[in-house]
């Protein structure tokens, strides 16, 4: 199955963490989100919320791959 | 729309939920919130929340909400719900705004002196969110109009600066079974109160009598600050009941002292003989 894509290049932050965010909230624990980004902020920022909230991050190029964590 | 007919209008909306789904199969899971862009930008800094995710946002924006006063404690009151979306406020007030209430009353301003509180109230709140319900009522509250007031509310903000208006809100909240936010201030000390009625201790629990000689804001004075403080502190409970972001002050009250600034959890049982929420009601 195809994972689930989220584009928030064209987004400043915190949109592109909220938006990421929000779309995670959806997603069953293991599912796996892409999320296109811009270069800048938010690829440093979306990785490091996203590692706080307990989700599996990789980064490549643009292109962060999170891992929905287990529901809080 | 008189509180009776909403809460009539409610029933009826929620007796057509139940024929729906007794035909159709319930849904997995509720759908996606479908925030505007302008909503996610409005509420951006609370969606950041690791606490406050699309479940408390929509809570929020389902929430009907009394706030009973437009004074110093409803300004910050009603101006926080409405800034963090609440989809319904209900603002009660039967006075005229005055010049001394501008010290403090935040949602008042010297043109609107001689305004009914509630109009004054309300043309801000829908300034600040056009997304909010507001419903103004000028009335004053008492026990024979409250049960109406209250009924299909999701809760209640006790802003009121009268110990009569005080426990009759309590009396009917704890009838109806409606949460509700109690809280005072005057000079540099104040109380915040989460009620939940049937569960938690409520207000005539904690305090079954007036005081004798509790002195009022006109005698007694209040600084500006302290009374933001206590009504932000309303606020905050108010959010924390609709969403369960964090526990509220339940079992017991704060007490406030803003001259030390000590914050002080008192606790307070539930009375099984309280003659507003005791095992007889």
């Amino acid at each position: 199955m195809a994972a689930r894509t989220l584009d928030i290049s064209a987004l400043t932050c915190p949109m592109t963490w909220v938006r990421t965010k929000l779309e995670l909230e959806r997603m069953a624990a293991g599912e796996e989100l892409e999320v296109r980004c811009g270069a800048g902020e938010a690829l440093v920022n979306v990785p490091r919320s996203a590692r706080e909230a307990g989700h599996s991050v990789a980064v490549q190029g643009t292109t962060i791959r999170i891992v929905r964590g287990a529901s809080r | 729309m008189s509180a009776n007919r909403r809460g009539f209008l409610r029933e009826l909306a929620s007796v057509v939920a139940s024929a729906r789904d007794a035909v159709e199969p319930p849904a997995a899971e509720p759908p996606a919130l479908e925030l505007s862009e302008a909503e996610l930008e409005r509420y951006s800094r609370q969606l950041v929340l690791p606490e406050w995710g699309e479940a408390a946002q929509r809570a929020v924006s389902e929430a009907s909400v009394l706030v009973i006063g437009a004074g110093a404690l409803g300004a910050p009151v009603a101006l926080y719900l409405a800034g963090a979306g609440v989809g319904r406020i209900g603002i009660v007030d039967d006075d005229a705004v005055e010049l001394s209430n501008l010290q403090r009353q935040l949602l008042h301003f010297t043109p609107d002196v001689g305004v009914p509180k509630a109009e004054s109230a309300a043309a801000k709140l829908r300034f600040l969110n056009p997304d909010v319900v507001v419903e103004p009522y000028q009335v004053r509250v008492e026990a024979g109009n409250a049960p109406a007031l209250i009924e299909g509310q999701d809760l209640v903000v006790d802003c009121s600066d009268s110990f009569a208006t005080r426990y009759a809100v309590n009396a009917a909240c704890c009838a109806a079974r409606v949460r509700l936010v109690e809280a005072g201030v005057v000079g540099m000390s104040g109380l915040v109160m989460s009620i939940k009625p049937g569960r938690s201790a409520c207000y005539r629990c904690a305090f079954p009598a007036a005081p004798a000689d509790a002195p009022r804001c006109a005698d007694a004075g209040v600084l500006g600050p302290a009374a933001g403080v206590i009504g932000s502190l309303q606020a905050l409970e108010a959010l924390k009941l609709l969403t369960g972001v964090a526990p509220a002050i339940a079992d017991g009250f704060l007490q406030v002292d803003l001259a030390t600034t000590e914050f002080l959890r008192v606790h307070a049982a539930r009375r099984a003989d309280c003659p507003d929420c005791g095992n007889g009601r």
